[in-house]
């Protein structure tokens, strides 16, 4: 597998989701290609980060009294 | 009994009334009881509108006009699956909508080939990505096509399976994948443009 096979393939990979022969192929080309495992690891990251946008910790809010009162004139 | 207890027991009492007999409670007509469901659930649903706006304007607007229909609709609420779930998907729903009805959003998929991903893989440039904190991933989704981020929100934030947001979005299991796909590819080539600048 080259690079342009297998760069469409990594977020299934991640996933788990290719069969296994096609999963074998991505993995060896990710172990002998510097710049497409760069790519998958970045992927990984970006999906690890997201994860941690529905904390709300650092939401600033509007004020929820003056929502319900808007709401209540509707 | 002191006042302060008085208070702290009704309090408490409150808490343990459940979202169903809430909703309950509202559609025989009980307003106290939606304004419980409302500030139960107005942060949930004010974030998500925001992740998936990202504009607290159109958040706020879309928080109040959720609520709006969520007191026409909870008679139809069963219990048949959690209220949060509930809400959520109506939520989703509804920011769904605003994309469709919206001018500058009319399209609730990124075509193809619309905004070519950019992948850099050059051997010059190994470095693993900087460290992605909040504001940086932010400030990139806000930057990606709607359609990429209607997905990306969707299944990387909160956690839709495929299936359901080609339900959601009107397309195949595959076009959501695809899409997804890109969005991160995207996301990336954005989050490296910015650490570059800065």
């Amino acid at each position: 597998m080259d690079c342009e096979e297998s760069l469409p393939l990594l977020s299934e990979y991640h996933a788990g989701a290719l069969d296994e022969s096609t999963r074998e192929g991505v993995r060896e080309h990710l172990g002998c290609c510097p710049p497409c495992d760069g790519v998958y690891r970045d992927v990984e990251t970006i999906i690890v980060s997201a994860s941690s946008l529905r904390e709300e910790e650092s939401i600033s809010f509007p004020d929820e009294t003056a929502v319900w009162q808007r709401i209540q004139f509707s | 009994m002191s006042a302060a207890e008085t208070n702290e027991a009704a309090t408490e009492t409150k808490s343990k009334v459940s979202d169903f007999e809430l909703a309950q409670g509202s559609a025989a007509g009980d307003r106290e009881a939606f304004e419980q469901l409302y500030h139960r659930h107005f942060r949930r649903v004010y974030a998500l509108c925001l992740r998936m706006t990202t504009n607290p304007s159109t958040a706020e607007d879309l928080t109040q006009e959720v609520f709006i229909h969520l007191f026409n609709k909870i008679g139809s609420f069963r219990g048949d699956s959690a209220f949060t779930t509930w809400l959520h998907r109506m939520t989703v729903n509804h920011v769904l909508m605003y994309f469709r009805k919206s001018s500058t959003r009319s399209e609730l998929l990124t075509k193809e080939g619309e905004t070519p991903v950019q992948i850099v893989r050059g051997t010059e440039n190994q470095d693993k990505m900087p460290i992605v904190d909040r504001i940086a991933l932010e400030k990139a989704i806000s930057e990606l096509p709607p359609g990429y981020r209607s997905v990306f929100i969707l299944h990387d934030v909160e956690g839709y399976e495929h299936e359901e947001i080609g339900r959601m979005l009107g397309c195949s299991t595959g076009t959501s994948k695809s899409q997804l796909h890109k969005a991160r590819l995207k996301l990336r080539d954005l989050i490296r443009r910015q650490a570059a600048q800065n």
